[in-house]
């Protein structure tokens, strides 16, 4: 493979993923304007982004397929195909940031813009686009690693025997992996680390400088109400000191004045309620509304009557094999729990080590683990075949998943540990209170909202890792990593065979669980963590 | 340097608690926070620290609970050197920290889990909230609490530890005043009440006020590199009014002690 392909398809892939993530913050922007200035919009909006950010990029693949290659079909189709799906990785998470952002803006800030008649465009210029900065800034870290992640389903997909593959890296690294080309996995596998370090880096003082310049100081009152805890508020805030510094001051919260503040947003949000804002929001909002329901109306009309009787036939068994990726899920956010705990921990406290140390974390994090996992695989593949020969699948599909998701939980408690006022670090040291009873009692429920929206998020990745290791047809030359049972190698398999409709079904039950799921279960833990668990109200400076 | 009193009165001061000689903090070799500072408490004292901002009181409270390490110098307790953080010098914030998610009760427990037995620990629990005045309120969280209430918990919490010394940095600044002044009536008779093991306290302040109100003694820091300039006994008896003019007295001369030199002319 020559190298000047390889630059080129990296260049390609990168730009994809940067340019999505630009459109992501432009179109949030409008949408988070909206979403804070109508009660209505915002409680539609939240709910929508909060389901779809949990279903991971596969479950858009049926639409994708039906809608984009045999809709729009030809090349065309097959890039924004491939655009949508990463679109799909990036979009959640910044748009939930730059709606936090939005409500966080001090009210002082909002008075000056109200009482000086900013007008719309200059509100937006002077204060909220700036405001969203450093929160942007700081999302871009997982929408980035993000789209990486899935870079291989995203580029290339196949359906029954045809392939459809968009022009990238993730394309040349399947294909060389597939035809057990070592040399160029390797080669793609460099320049691809080349990229990712640059941007990593470019993102790493893009984060500094925003939190410097547009950043407030952490004595800064701010609003408090957000409707709603995002899962990744906090995971990659751990960027840098600046990062973790904006962190803080977000967290800050400040009961007395809360009663005030709520009823001068309602005099604010009747009395200036744009209505350009308005429509733009409305615009971008109806329009991605109407794609997806007629997207889903597309599908359905696709599929004969006959076959969706046998799929709803299946739905049983459907269910099972989502309670299985649900234990498989579960060992995942264990294993990922106990190693944040432990080593995030330690980093925490060790300031000198988490220094040198956490750069290189966070650069391997943003490194998508399925372009080497293929080479892991092959590596060990044997060996493991004869120790273990009964749970060697089991093994990879865990490793893949643990490589994708650790770091939301871990990069979570190490600033959730970072956080901790330094009063309650030396009333540990001052009273002598035992590392275990510290834990127990003061460290894990102080981080507890961030462990909760790093789990989160640890939880959702999950699926996205299953839903790549449960079925990798010719993830090395013509071996295929599979398992026996699991909902997302249906949803895979279904859509590599042909068989739209099952997968189609299959990622509808997934999404209605996982909503369900989400509202139910998480919600209910981050309404707990955010009303118990705030170590910031256990400090009184009134 | 000398004790300075305002009427020259000086009597035998009973056993040394703790001491520090020489200590010394520093940032850097050309950032020297503190130095020379020496200090002494003895039994059933109340010694205030004032100087003006930036001269490291705060940090030099923490380097006498051995939370932050001197550069130089050495803290005695008992005439035993303190090398490392122990529950015999209870630290008060500043920032009132209580615990969100634990009760009053659980909040002053947590300084007695695993020392001492659950229903021991209750019952020194219950007798430290009782002693600061919020029998009744064991089962409350901090938010249910106002600021007052939450630093007598935080008092209750060292105090349950049976110290020796109590370091309290600013333990009032965060209060409105009338909640400052009915806990600064009340705290000589909390900390030195003999239901305790607590021998002396050490209290940060920038109140003059509060300083002659509550404090035995004072060491007054200045210059930079702070250090101590002056040591002032209050020879007032208590309870010790505002109103009476030797009270203004002792005011004026920690006042006179901490505007810089060049303003007094």
């Amino acid at each position: 493979m020559e190298l000047g392909i390889i630059a080129l398809a990296t260049l390609a892939s990168l730009g994809r993923v940067l340019a999505l993530i630009l459109l992501s913050i432009v179109s949030g922007w409008f949408l988070s304007y909206f979403a804070i200035k109508s009660r209505k919009f915002e409680n539609i909006y939240i709910s929508f982004v909060n389901i779809f950010e949990s279903i991971p990029v596969i479950g858009f693949l049926p639409i994708v397929l039906v809608v984009f290659i045999t809709g729009l079909g030809g090349t065309l189709g097959v890039e924004v195909a491939a655009d949508f799906l990463v679109f799909d990785a990036i979009v959640w998470n910044i748009w939930i940031g730059q709606y936090q952002a939005f409500k966080t803006i001090p009210q002082p800030l909002i008075e000056v813009s109200e009482n000086y008649n900013f007008g719309w465009w200059g509100k937006m210029k002077s204060l909220y686009i700036p405001f969203s900065y450093p929160r942007v800034s700081s999302d871009i870290f997982p929408s980035f690693a993000d789209a990486l992640f899935y870079i291989m389903i995203s580029e290339v997909f196949s359906v029954g025997i045809t392939s459809y593959k968009a022009f990238g890296i993730g394309t040349l690294i399947v294909q060389a992996t597939s035809v057990g080309d070592l040399n160029s996995v390797y080669e793609c596998l460099g320049v691809l680390a080349i990229g990712v370090v640059v941007i990593t880096l470019a993102f790493g003082n893009f984060s500094k400088y925003a939190v410097a310049k547009y950043g407030l100081n952490t004595s800064t009152e701010i609003k408090r109400h957000v409707r709603y805890w995002r899962p990744h508020i906090r995971k990659w805030r751990a960027v840098g000191s600046p990062t973790f510094q904006f962190a803080q001051y977000t967290t800050k919260m400040r009961t007395g004045r809360e009663n005030i503040q709520s009823a001068m947003t309602k005099v604010r949000t009747s009395r200036s309620f744009e209505r350009t804002g308005k429509y733009i929001g409305t615009a971008i909002a109806w329009l991605f509304l109407v794609f997806i329901g007629y997207s889903s109306i597309q599908v359905m009309l696709s599929v004969p009557h006959s076959l969706w009787v046998s799929y709803f036939a299946q739905t049983p068994n459907l269910l099972y094999q989502m309670g299985i990726d649900y234990v498989r899920v579960l060992v995942v956010t264990v294993i990922s729990f106990v190693f944040a705990v432990s080593l995030g921990y330690y980093l925490a406290v060790h300031r000198r080590v988490s220094i040198a140390s956490l750069p290189i974390i966070q650069t391997i994090s943003a490194f998508p683990a399925p372009a080497y996992f293929p080479l892991v695989f092959a590596a060990t593949a044997p060996f493991l075949a004869h120790v273990i020969p009964f749970a060697e699948t089991e093994i990879f599909v865990m490793i893949l998943c643990f490589l994708g998701t650790f770091y939301y939980v871990f990069f979570g408690f190490w600033v959730g540990v970072r956080a901790i006022p330094v009063e309650f670090l030396e009333l540990t040291q001052n009273y002598k209170i035992g590392f275990f009873t510290k834990m127990r009692r003061i460290i894990i429920p102080a981080t507890f909202p961030y462990l909760v929206t790093g789990l989160s998020s640890t939880i959702n990745s999950a699926w996205g890792g299953l839903a790549v290791a449960e079925y990798w047809p010719n993830i090395f030359g013509n071996q295929t990593l599979q398992v026996h049972t699991g909902m997302m190698k249906v949803i895979s398999a279904g859509l590599v065979n042909g068989n739209i409709g099952l997968a189609a079904w299959t990622s509808l039950l997934f999404a209605v669980v996982v909503g369900v799921y989400s509202i139910v279960f998480t919600r209910n833990l981050m309404d707990l963590a955010r009303k118990k668990y705030v170590i910031e109200e256990g400090i009184y400076a009134a | 340097m000398n004790t300075q009193t305002l009427n020259g009165s000086s009597e035998t001061l009973g056993e040394v608690q703790l001491e520090c000689k020489d200590l010394a903090y520093s940032y850097s070799a050309s950032h020297v926070i503190f130095k020379d500072i020496n200090i002494k408490t003895y039994t059933d004292e109340l010694v205030a620290i004032v100087g003006p901002s930036g001269t490291g009181k705060s940090t030099l409270i923490r380097v006498l609970a051995n939370l932050i390490p001197p550069t130089a110098g050495h803290v005695f307790l008992n005439g035993t050197e303190v090398k490392t953080p122990s529950s015999r010098i209870s630290l008060v914030h500043q920032s009132i920290a209580t615990f969100p998610w634990m009760t009053s009760l659980d909040n002053v427990k947590i300084v007695l889990r695993n020392k001492v037995k659950d229903d021991e620990a209750t019952e020194i629990a219950k007798k430290m909230i009782t002693l600061v005045g919020l029998q009744g309120h064991e089962d409350d969280y901090p938010k249910e609490m106002s600021g007052g209430m939450r630093q007598r918990i935080a008092i209750a919490r060292a105090l349950a530890a049976s110290p020796t010394i109590m370091l309290m940095d600013e333990p009032f600044v965060h209060l409105d005043e009338l909640t400052a002044n009915t806990l600064r009536g009340d705290i000589y008779s909390i900390l030195f009440n003999p239901e305790n093991e607590l021998k002396s306290v050490i209290l940060v302040s920038h109140n003059l006020h509060e300083v002659v109100q509550l404090a035995d003694r004072v060491y007054v820091m200045g210059g930079t590199p702070a250090q101590i300039i002056n040591e002032i006994k209050i020879d007032l008896p208590r309870p010790r009014l505002e109103e009476e003019p030797v009270f203004y007295e002792y005011v004026k001369m920690l006042y006179n002690d901490l505007i810089p030199k060049e303003s007094k002319g």
